[in-house]
């Protein structure tokens, strides 16, 4: 009995906070029922900090498209699961769509879950926005005519932007490079691409190493070792997680940094870990798609990026804007495939339809998706610099470059849309 | 008589299960016929014979490797096929790997074991150009007997055709081993774990009969890994990791290892248990971990154990 | 070498604890929170090692705790004593998870505090050389603590032959708890130790144990002596595959375990009986 009558308390308490809540919450929902979007997102391990802050993010965005009155008036309801083992994360995937019926699936952040993911999301007929997982296999695009599935920017794309920068920057400065990237999908496209952009710009490099630890590696002894061996001119690394200032540090203090150059791809995701005292100035940062200190950003960044300032005490990261640009982008296509059928709730088909060749405003700028239901996104990145407020480097100037210029277009292999290009 | 009733009507309510409806709770059940047969080689193993194996997810490792690079790699779609390649694939390795491990005994066989399917791993993740590395390798939609049921869609074929032949594969791989449990060679397994100097001296070639033990149970582990490797689509080489491995010594604990169907109850139980609790808390594995020590500390024949009264006398 | 200090910890528990992992991270995760807060109070820098082995030391506390959870398994078969160990893993990831959250833990600025030496060709942190000489020290502490001390000398007999020593008067419930403490201790100042220089997550207590029973298998479960060598051994090792073969890095161990196993089952130091 007692429990029951604590639940009554219970009940009664939550009656009565939300009778005296404030009056300029969300408007009335009582009528529709939600809308549901499921959420896979990487929970623990060396990525939960970039999974978290993309989550942090659709919730930001989630309440922000509630307070304006939700989705056709409907409230939009995030379910959340853990992204984990690419067969875990199927199972909870089936669950989302079998069990509690979402109407919708975001997140997903890592290439090789998502490369389980995309033919699940196909034979359950479930629509399937990611957050930053692609469905590439090496440079190649394994589903080049999906339905179902919205797949997030191309791989290669940061390291196409970092090789761009430092080949116009860096020209005849290097001779010798060395590799160090995590062993997956990802890690390969961005080294594959970086090799043969400086080869494109007439910047040949023999590369002396090519490192592969495993994603998540904390000890990179042995590889900082190796590549003390291996005398680069210039150290490439696409880690993007926790293992990426583990990584600076550990080169830094066995005074690699001293005369060797640094690109770092997409460290920039982990950037408030990447102190001063180890990471040296004029490495290539990328940010992927935003730079939280950017003064062009647009008034929708800035106060995205306060506000998550003074909340979480730490700055966005680009995992944020992709979240934000997946739920905006439901959002918006719902709304423009209702507006087709005469403001009713539109079937998932009709809602396809709309997000192809969908454009608008996130986080980070303007960002379109691609018929191939590829997005495009600006990237940001630059040279690091000492000179701010912080105890960690930024960029400066910092570089923006545009979605077509950074990603292969539909249909063409990464080697032959580098060798068109016109230098 | 009773004992015969009560299997036959739980056969019965599984095989009903799909008309209820819920599909999620459906597809759930296709790991469970899978897991079921690799921990009841598990636990012939263990129960039996007194080996207690941190390597079994080696085997179901190996059982969907095999399926996937039998559908998307050669082609081969036709499950029967699969399913006995797998058998054939987990036996082959299982004599190298068993030749090795049965010489030692207790913590040896326990790490060794664990050495052997972090090995395969290791394997499976940096030779990617073979094994599709940490993004693993599909496992396309196989033919029952010949049949393609184009018209199902993956659901509908999961919880439809392939439910029933997963159910039909558990039932006859649990018969198969009712009998070996039951065959003078099931009474050998038993005398040497209780005491393995007797049954030496009485003339049972105890290393031997351990290398059979491990043999079956590499089989049993691969043809259970097929099973799950088709609902998932994906064969990943986190299925060879050894909390994997934890996880079915979880199952069989939990169900009780001194009971023929312990370790089938046990993977029941386990999989409903961790989707519901999964649901509830991101602490979950607390709560896993809890129950694993609750059981090993006062209900260490598990559940079988526990509902079966001429057992619960005498830990 | 810093795996030196990782691999302490199975020196001196008889049981298989699979567990030790979990003692390491959370000793990574204590020593963060705790120098953090220490600098943030005003700590000098350069003393950032003391509060570090503190902080281990402290949180070693954890050890009679998770030993009277043991204690129930020690007369049943051992194979219940390692499952209850790996109950105990997943227990302790969601502790960890509970208390410190999911995203990886890093110490800032410290590592370099005690600068870099230039030994040849190589740069080396400072930092690094000194968690070697701690390894060593405590590896040379245990060495005279096992064969000289009154407390050492029990705790080897009693390995030996339990029965004969319990006849002998020896009270096996404190020497269990003091014994299991000290691993724990080793677990938790080894994960300490190491964390300045890298990161940990919740996945380390899993990977550091293969790693760790590497080392024990390699140089036999019970040797002290053979553990420092053996843990020396992998990391070379270790070091020498990512170098030259790097598809071997995570395959060597695991074939060096098997390799030890078939030849030499007791190790490569462990005395003649197993």
């Amino acid at each position: 009995m007692a429990t029951t009558r604590r639940q009554f308390l219970e009940l009664v308490g939550g009656a009565a906070a939300l009778a005296t809540a404030r009056l300029d919450t969300a408007p009335a929902f009582a009528q529709a029922t939600p809308v549901r979007m499921g959420v896979l997102t990487i929970k623990s391990g060396i990525g939960a900090q970039v999974g978290e802050a993309g989550l942090r993010s659709a919730q930001w965005t989630t309440d922000r498209i509630n307070k304006a009155g939700g989705i056709l008036g409907r409230k939009l309801e995030l379910v959340v699961e853990e992204e984990s083992t690419p067969k875990d994360t199927v199972e909870r995937f089936r669950k989302l769509a079998l069990q509690n019926k979402v109407d919708v699936i975001t997140g997903v952040i890592s290439t090789g879950v998502s490369l389980a993911i995309g033919p699940v999301a196909e034979e359950l007929k479930m629509l399937w926005i990611s957050w930053d997982g692609t469905t590439q296999k090496g440079v190649e695009e394994t589903m080049p005519n999906p339905r179902y599935s919205f797949r997030s920017t191309d791989n290669e794309c940061e390291a196409v932007m970092a090789s761009i920068v430092v080949a116009k920057n860096w020209k005849g400065k290097f001779k010798t490079v060395a590799g160090i990237n995590p062993d997956y999908s990802y890690g390969r496209d961005n080294w594959q691409a970086f090799l043969w952009i400086m080869e494109k710009y007439g910047n040949p490099v023999t590369p002396v190493s090519d490192l592969w630890p495993k994603l998540g590696t904390t000890d990179f002894t042995a590889h900082v070792a190796a590549l003390q061996q291996a005398k680069p001119d210039l150290i490439f690394s696409s880690h993007w997680a926790g293992d990426a200032s583990v990584l600076m540090k550990q080169a830094h203090a066995a005074g690699l940094v001293g005369n060797t150059k640094f690109v770092f791809v997409v460290a920039g995701g982990v950037h408030e870990t990447l102190k001063k005292s180890f990471t040296p100035e004029g490495m290539f940062l990328g940010y992927n798609t935003i730079y939280f200190d950017y003064a062009d950003a647009s008034p929708l960044q800035k106060q995205f990026v306060k506000e998550y300032n003074d909340r979480y005490k730490e700055w966005p990261v680009f995992e944020c804007e992709r979240a934000y640009l997946v739920t905006s982008a439901y959002k918006a296509a719902v709304e423009k495939a209702a507006k087709a059928i005469g403001g009713k709730w539109p079937t998932t088909d009709q809602v396809i339809d709309a997000l192809e060749g969908l454009e608008l405003e996130s986080l980070g700028g303007k960002a379109r998706y691609r018929k191939d239901h590829i997005p495009e996104c600006n990237f940001y990145g630059g040279f690091t610099t000492y000179k701010n407020r912080f105890d960690f480097v930024t960029i400066d100037p910092v570089v923006k470059m545009t979605g077509p210029e950074v990603q292969k277009p539909s249909g063409v292999g990464l080697k032959d849309w580098i060798q068109s290009w016109k230098v | 008589m009773t004992g015969r009733v009560v299997l036959g009507l739980v056969v019965l309510g599984v095989a009903a299960a799909p008309l209820l409806g819920h599909q999620y709770y459906t597809t759930l059940m296709l790991p469970f016929f899978g897991y079921s047969l690799a921990v009841l080689g598990l636990n012939l193993l263990f129960g039996y014979t007194g080996l207690l194996s941190f390597g079994g997810a080696l085997f179901v490792a190996l059982g969907a490797y095999t399926a996937a690079y039998l559908t998307s790699v050669f082609g081969v779609l036709a499950f029967e096929g699969i399913v006995l390649a797998a058998a054939v694939v987990g036996f082959l390795v299982a004599i190298p790997v068993g030749l090795l491990c049965v010489r030692y005994v207790r913590i040896y066989f326990g790490m060794l074991t664990l050495a052997f399917g972090m090995l395969f791993y290791s394997f499976l993740f940096k030779f990617y150009h073979l094994t599709g590395g940490d993004e693993g390798l599909r496992v396309l939609r196989p033919r029952l007997f010949g049949l393609a049921f184009e018209s199902l869609d993956k659901v509908q074929f999961l919880t439809g055709p392939f439910y029933y032949y997963s159910l039909a594969l558990m039932v006859v791989g649990t018969a198969v081993m009712w009998r070996i449990a039951r065959s003078p060679f099931g009474l050998c397994l038993r005398s040497i774990r209780e005491n393995p100097g007797k049954a030496e001296y009485v003339g049972v070639s105890v290393r031997r009969y351990r290398f059979y033990a491990f043999l079956i149970a590499g089989v049993f582990g691969a043809v259970g890994g097929t099973l799950l490797a088709v609902p998932t689509g994906l064969a990943d080489p986190l299925l060879a990791y050894w909390p994997h491995s934890g996880t079915l010594v979880f199952m069989m604990l939990l169900g009780g290892f001194s009971n023929f169907f312990g370790p089938i109850l046990g993977a029941f139980v386990f999989i409903f248990l961790q989707d519901q609790v999964m649901s509830l808390t991101q602490y979950w594995r607390f709560v896993f971990g809890l129950i694993l020590a609750i059981v090993v500390i006062f209900v260490p024949r598990g559940l079988m154990g526990f509902l079966d009264p001429r057992q619960r006398a005498g830990v | 070498m810093v795996a030196a200090g990782l691999q302490l910890v199975f020196g001196v528990q008889k049981i298989v604890n699979l567990a030790c992992g979990s003692f390491y991270a959370l000793g990574a995760y204590f020593g963060v929170t705790v120098v953090t807060r220490a600098l943030a109070a005003g700590l000098p820098p350069p003393l950032f090692l003391v509060v570090l082995i503190a902080g281990g030391l402290a949180l070693a506390a954890i050890g009679p705790i998770v030993e009277r959870v043991l204690r129930p398994v020690y007369d049943r078969d051992e194979s219940f004593q390692i499952i209850l160990t790996f109950a105990l893993v997943l227990m302790f990831e969601d502790i960890t998870r509970f208390i410190w959250g999911s995203s990886p833990y890093q110490m800032g600025n410290v590592y370099l505090v005690y600068g870099q030496w230039k030994i040849g060709r190589l740069t080396v942190p400072v930092y690094n050389l000194i968690v070697i000489a701690a390894g060593g020290l405590i590896a040379l502490g245990m060495g005279f603590v096992l064969s000289r001390t009154r407390f050492g000398r029990i705790v080897r007999a009693t390995a030996e032959n339990r029965e004969m020593s319990e006849a002998l008067g020896v009270d096996m419930r404190r020497i269990y708890a003091r014994v299991f403490t000290l691993g724990t201790a080793l677990g938790t100042v080894g994960g300490a130790l190491v964390i300045p220089a890298t990161a940990v997550t919740l996945d380390v207590a899993v990977e550091v144990i293969v790693e760790a029973f590497a080392v024990v298998v390699i140089s036999g479960l019970g040797s002290m002596r053979g553990t420092f060598v053996g843990a020396l051994l992998v990391g070379v090792l270790k070091a020498v595959a990512i170098a030259a073969y790097p598809e071997l890095e995570l395959l060597v161990i695991y074939v060096i375990v098997i390799a030890v196993l078939v030849l030499r089952p007791a190790g490569l130091f462990a005395r003649a009986a197993a």
